[in-house]
């Protein structure tokens, strides 16, 4: 379990703080979808899960986060990374091999995970992203939706109790999109994963989260299914967050009084519905 | 005018990762490359501004080979924003860094002072502000500023809105837009297929390095077959509609619409097309109705007449009868 109690955070250098008194308490288990605009305080959130803060950027710390019961200001940076994987929104400042079989056996070597696990730890990882051919290739090599991969696979080698990524799909492209969240979704069931991602993809995170959470300037403004928060696309448009467009369609539809079925979230659910409004 | 004549293009001089790929880009186009990751569409962008050459063909810009043309020719003629803003900015402020693209052209002075004042004003910019101090939407976003104050006519942008939000987005596209509306070339690489299909009037799709479809937006969006083999979705409502077009019966401006606004007004006029059939059918229902109790009157009229003729001769009969007695 994930829980923020009262959380407040201002960066050393920041006038105001990033994130204000937030609450929220997150269940093992639990895909957790954070959307809100730019500088709304999203990665501040997952920051304060891994233990980036306060551990690696000081500032004022103000209520309380804890991870399986520990404490994220009284646990160690390393205690926690056993804990809670992360892959950073920008990829190449978490690259530190040059070849990619060398990139996912880095953390196992640093986990000191038993060398005979290890070759299988690698082949599993490298095939639930479906990069094995990417196996010898260079870093530098690879594209950035490639890169992508790389990193989640890197992470997901070392089994973590949590996940935590900023935007891991924002250079993929959107059959890669789905089948990295297809993936995550795939494990989190089967390892009871808590996954938390940051995204700006929307639809992507109303298809596969159970709790949807949209900040804004530090704040949560919603935390809840993600139908349940989509039937606001108004007040989420005007917080700078847009709705998947097949939502848009529904609630445009509704309020010309042509639909007044339940929120839709994706293409599936606007055909089925528009199928039985123009039936 | 930017020219791809059998381009073929490797990194490692023995895998192809772009083989014999031919289009044309004309002066004020807007046109989106499409495709997976590795389809060579980033590729297609470096060999464009010849930060790459072919390893086959030809790549001529307004006619010239870019073999031929130096780096900073290339850079007046071409302004290239990269996917990742990081790879490109590196000055100390806002306000050098956009000044650097004059800096290098060998451009400084009050013009490329007042066309930096400019551009600060209109993205909202500290130009005193460090970029890597900056979140990554802005950070995105003084790197395109950085390439369209030098004014090029064209720009090439590899992926402008990935990392950005909603509204920076809007901010990024309306500008692109203001941009090509004003005679600038337009080509972007670019997964979101809502921006695609709100912005791009010509859509490249590309896969395993090759050209798989060429021409307008929707046509490419809507083609099936395209769709599959670039491995692509179409933008949500384009999709609902080819889905519901499917349906035998389906209204035609249902099952073109591509935008909210066409498939809200396609939906309003097939349900008000269906009311207007329901109207006209209880319109025909009161005719037949009415026709109906016309004949029914006319029927009881009938009867009343004829019980009528029936009752007074009986009457008459039985009052002779009386009489006999």
């Amino acid at each position: 379990m994930i829980e923020f109690k009262e959380f407040s955070f201002r960066y050393r250098e920041g006038a105001e703080p990033v994130v204000k008194d937030i609450s929220l308490t997150i269940p093992d288990g639990c895909f957790v979808g954070i959307t809100g605009a730019a500088g709304s305080g999203k990665s501040t959130l997952t920051y304060a899960i891994n233990g980036i803060i306060p551990h690696c950027y000081p500032g004022d710390f103000y209520g309380a986060v804890s991870v399986e019961g520990c404490d994220t200001v009284e646990t160690s940076l390393t205690d926690l990374s056993r804990m809670v994987g992360s892959v950073c929104q920008d990829i190449d400042s978490q690259m530190v091999s040059t070849v990619v079989e060398d990139e996912i056996l880095y953390g196992l070597e640093n986990f000191a995970v038993p060398w005979d696990e290890i070759p299988a730890r690698v082949d599993e990882a490298l095939a639930s992203m479906g990069i094995e051919d990417l196996r010898d290739r260079t870093i530098d090599s690879l594209s950035g939706g490639q890169k992508q991969k790389v990193a989640v696979a890197s992470v997901i080698a070392l089994h973590p109790k949590v996940l935590v990524l900023d935007e891991p799909t924002a250079e993929l492209d959107p059959a890669s999109s789905v089948a990295v969240f297809d993936l995550l979704a795939r494990y989190a069931r089967e390892h009871g994963t808590t996954v938390v991602v940051v995204e700006q993809k929307i639809a992507l995170l109303s298809d596969y989260a159970d709790l949807l959470v949209i900040v804004d300037d530090g704040r949560i403004r919603f935390a809840d299914t993600p139908d349940a928060v989509l039937a606001h696309s108004d007040e989420l448009l005007a917080l700078g967050v847009n709705c998947p467009r097949a939502t848009t369609l529904m609630n445009a539809l509704g309020k010309q009084g042509l639909y007044d079925g339940p929120t839709v979230r994706n293409v599936a659910q606007a055909a089925a519905a528009l199928q039985e409004v123009l039936a | 005018m930017i020219e791809f004549k059998n381009v073929s293009a490797s990194y490692d001089g023995e895998l192809a990762v772009l083989r014999d790929v031919s289009f044309t880009v004309n002066d004020g186009d807007f046109v989106a490359f499409v495709g997976t990751n590795g389809a060579g569409k980033s590729t297609t962008m470096r060999l464009a501004n010849g930060l790459l050459k072919p390893t086959a063909g030809e790549v001529l810009v307004d006619g010239v080979p870019t073999t031929a043309l130096k780096t900073s020719e290339l850079a007046r003629k071409i302004g290239f924003l990269f996917q990742n803003p990081d790879r490109q900015i590196c000055c100390n402020t806002v306000r050098e860094e956009l000044l650097f693209g004059f800096k290098a052209l060998g451009e400084e002075g009050p013009d490329a002072e007042a066309r930096v004042d400019a551009m600060i004003e209109r993205f909202g910019f500290d130009g005193d502000a460090e970029p890597y101090l900056l979140n990554r939407g802005t950070r995105q976003l003084l790197a395109l500023a950085s390439i369209i104050v030098l004014a090029p006519p064209t720009i090439i942008l590899d992926e402008p809105t990935t990392g950005l939000d909603f509204r920076e987005c809007v901010k990024v596209m309306d500008i692109v837009c203001e941009l090509n509306e004003g005679g600038t070339t337009v080509i972007m690489v670019c997964h979101d297929m809502e921006v695609v299909g709100d912005f791009a009037h010509r859509v490249i799709a590309m896969t395993a390095g090759q050209v798989v479809a060429d021409g307008a937006t929707f046509d490419v969006l809507r083609d099936g077959a395209v769709l599959k083999a670039a491995h692509i979705l179409p933008p949500q409502v384009t999709e609902v509609s080819m889905i519901l077009g499917r349906e035998p019966g389906c209204v035609p401006a249902v099952a073109a619409a591509n935008t909210v606004p066409q498939m809200v007004e396609a939906v309003a006029q097939a349900k008000q097309a269906e009311l207007q059939q329901v109207a006209e059918a209880a319109a025909l229902a009161d005719d037949v109705l009415a026709v109906l109790a016309a004949e029914q009157a006319a029927t009881a009229a009938a009867i009343v007449e004829a019980s009528a003729d029936y009752e007074a001769p009986a009457a008459a009969m039985g009052a002779s009868e009386e009489e006999g007695r």
